[in-house]
C-alpha cells in the first residue's frame, strides 16, 4: 500500500492517491503511517528528481496536487494524533509580488518535511509579517519574491523585526528568482535558498543549529 | 538592458503614464540613451503588453503585475510599443530592438500560469489551442512592428530550464521562437532571444534555432550565436566597482559577446553603477584595442 501511494505521489495522479488514501483508512492503517510512508515518502523522491533535474516545475506542481489530494484527507486525523512538527514556520510572498508558484512548492516540500506551516499569501505587507510573528511565534520566517522591484520589501521585515525587538525570537530565511546569498547577507536574514528541496536542508541546518 | 521601469524611475514618472504612452515610453528610453551612451536600444515596458491585449487583467503601478488568465477585458498598448519604436527609430541612429513575447510565455499568461505549467502535462490538447492562438497573435503583432524596420527581441521566460523540462521546451517552446525568428529574419532585421535562468538543457536548441542573439544570464558557454549579458541585474543593483569591473572583464574575455545586464536593469538601480559599468568597460575595450 505505502509503495502504491508512494509511486502515486510520484506519477501526480491525484485521484489516485486520494483513492488509495481513503482505501487506507478503511483499512485502519495509522494515518500517521500513511502520511509518513506513503505520501511524504513520495514527495521526497520528488524532491531529489527535482534536484536531479529530472523533473520540473510543472512535474513538482503536479506531484504537490497528488500529495494535498491525499494530505487533505488525512489531515484532520493526524491533528488528533501524537505527530508533532518538528518546528513552526511562517511563509509568504512579499508585497508588491503576487507569484506565488515557487512559495508553494517550497510550502509543500516543508510539509513533506514535518513541519507545521503558516502560509500568509502573496502581496503581503511587511507589517503582517511582523504580527504574524508576534502572534504565531514561529521557528523560521520565509520570505519569497519573484522580482527584483519587491526583494527591497524584504529589507523592511527584518528592520520591523529588528525595530519590534523581534528579531532575535526568529530565524529569517529569503528565497526567489532576483534573491541571492550575497543580497541575504546584506539584509542580515539568516539564510538563503534557491529553490524548495534545499530550503528545507537550510531549515534543518537552522534548526539544528 | 536599461528599460521602462528603470527610465521612469530615473524621470521621476509614475510607471503607469509611461507604460500606457508611446511618446513618453520613447522619451524615457531616449533620456536613458543619452544618458548612459549604450550601443543599442529595447523598447520594452513590461512583459504583459500582449497579453493584456489579449484579455489578461494586469495592475501597472507600483509595479507591473499580471492578475490573472485571460477574460474578456483586453485594453491594447501595442500601438503605444510601435510609436515608441517610430519615434526611436527616427531620432536615434543605434540599433532599436523591440520586445515581442515568445508564444510559451504568453500562452501560459493567458491560461494562468500554475494551471498552464499542469496543463502542459495533463491537458496537452487545451494547452496547444492556447499556445495557437498566443502564436497567431504574435504573428500578426510581429508585422505590425517590422514594418517599422526595428529589430525583435523575443522574451521567453517561462521558457526556461529553471521552469520547465528540455523536451517540453522541444515540444512546445521552440516552434513558436522559430516562427517568430524567421519571420523577423525574413524581413532582413536581427532577432534575439532573452531567456532567463538556466538554459543550459536547451542551449543546443537556442543556438541553432535562427537567432542572431542569445541574451542569457550565465555566458560562460560556447555557442556559435552572438552572446548577450555578462553583468547580473543583482551586481547592477547592489554591486560595488570591484563586483562590477570582475563581471565585465570575464565578459569581455567571451566571445562572441555583446555586454549587457543578464536582465532587464532594476528599476532603482543607481544610475552611477551603470555609468560604472559603462566606463569599465570602454576602459577595456581600449586596451583590448590597444589605445
Amino acid at each position: 500500500m505505502f509503495e502504491l501511494l508512494r509511486k502515486a505521489v510520484i506519477d501526480m495522479d491525484d485521484s489516485k492517491v486520494a483513492a488509495l488514501v481513503s482505501q487506507a483508512l478503511r483499512e485502519e492503517i495509522n494515518p500517521v503511517d500513511i502520511l509518513e510512508d506513503g505520501l511524504i515518502s513520495g514527495m521526497q523522491e520528488v524532491a531529489i528528481l527535482f534536484a536531479r533535474k529530472e523533473y520540473y516545475v510543472p512535474e513538482v506542481l503536479l506531484s504537490s496536487e497528488a500529495f494535498y489530494a491525499g494530505f487533505d484527507i488525512i489531515k484532520p486525523l493526524i491533528g488528533k494524533s501524537s505527530r508533532k512538527p518538528k518546528a513552526k514556520i511562517v511563509i509568504g510572498v512579499v508585497e508588491g509580488d503576487i507569484h506565488d508558484i515557487g512559495k508553494n512548492i517550497v510550502k509543500v516540500m516543508m510539509e513533506a518535511a514535518g513541519y507545521e506551516v503558516i502560509d500568509l499569501g502573496r502581496d503581503v505587507p511587511y507589517t503582517q509579517f511582523v504580527e504574524a510573528v508576534e502572534r504565531e511565534k514561529p521557528d523560521i520566517l520565509a520570505l519569497s519574491s519573484l522580482m527584483t522591484t519587491t526583494m527591497t520589501q524584504m529589507d523592511m521585515v527584518i528592520k520591523e523585526l529588528e525595530q519590534r525587538k523581534l528579531r532575535g525570537d526568529v530565524k529569517v530565511i529569503v528565497g526567489g528568482a532576483p534573491v541571492n546569498h550575497e543580497f541575504a547577507m546584506k539584509i542580515k536574514a539568516d539564510g538563503y535558498s534557491p529553490d524548495g528541496p534545499s530550503t528545507v536542508t537550510l531549515i534543518e541546518r537552522i534548526i539544528g543549529g | 538592458m536599461v528599460c521602462a521601469d528603470h527610465g521612469a524611475h530615473l524621470l521621476r514618472l509614475e510607471f503607469k503614464e509611461v507604460a500606457q504612452n508611446g511618446k513618453k515610453l520613447a522619451r524615457v528610453l531616449q533620456r536613458c540613451y543619452e544618458l548612459y551612451g549604450y550601443d543599442m536600444v529595447l523598447v520594452f515596458s513590461d512583459p504583459y503588453v500582449e497579453a493584456q491585449s489579449m484579455g489578461c487583467p494586469v495592475k501597472l503601478n507600483p509595479y507591473p503585475t499580471l492578475l490573472g488568465p485571460a477574460s474578456n477585458n483586453s485594453i491594447d498598448r501595442t500601438q503605444e510599443i510601435i510609436r515608441a519604436a517610430e519615434i526611436l527609430k527616427d531620432k536615434l541612429d543605434v540599433p532599436i530592438f523591440v520586445s515581442v513575447k515568445g508564444p510559451f510565455t504568453l500562452a501560459a499568461f493567458l491560461g494562468g500560469i500554475e494551471r498552464f505549467l499542469k496543463m502542459i502535462l495533463k491537458n496537452e490538447n487545451e494547452a496547444s489551442q492556447l499556445l495557437r492562438d498566443a502564436q497567431q497573435n504574435q504573428l500578426e503583432y510581429l508585422e505590425r512592428i517590422l514594418s517599422v524596420g526595428v529589430n525583435i527581441m523575443i522574451g521567453d521566460p517561462l521558457a526556461s530550464s529553471s521552469v520547465i523540462s528540455p523536451a517540453v521546451f522541444a515540444k512546445h517552446a521552440l516552434v513558436g521562437i522559430k516562427s517568430i525568428i524567421e519571420k523577423s529574419k525574413a524581413h532582413g532585421v536581427l532577432a534575439g532571444i532573452h531567456i532567463c535562468g538556466d538554459v543550459s538543457p536547451i542551449l543546443k536548441h537556442l543556438d541553432t534555432s535562427g537567432a542572431d542573439i542569445l541574451s542569457v544570464e550565465n555566458i560562460d558557454v560556447q555557442t556559435d550565436t552572438v552572446r548577450m549579458g555578462g553583468v547580473g541585474t543583482d551586481t547592477i543593483l547592489n554591486g560595488d566597482i570591484r563586483r562590477i569591473r570582475s563581471e565585465v572583464e570575464n565578459a569581455l574575455r567571451q566571445k562572441p559577446i555583446i555586454l549587457s545586464t543578464s536582465c532587464d536593469v532594476p528599476a532603482q538601480t543607481n544610475p552611477e553603477n551603470i555609468k560604472t559599468m559603462l566606463r569599465i568597460a570602454s576602459e577595456c575595450g581600449n586596451e583590448l584595442r590597444g589605445i
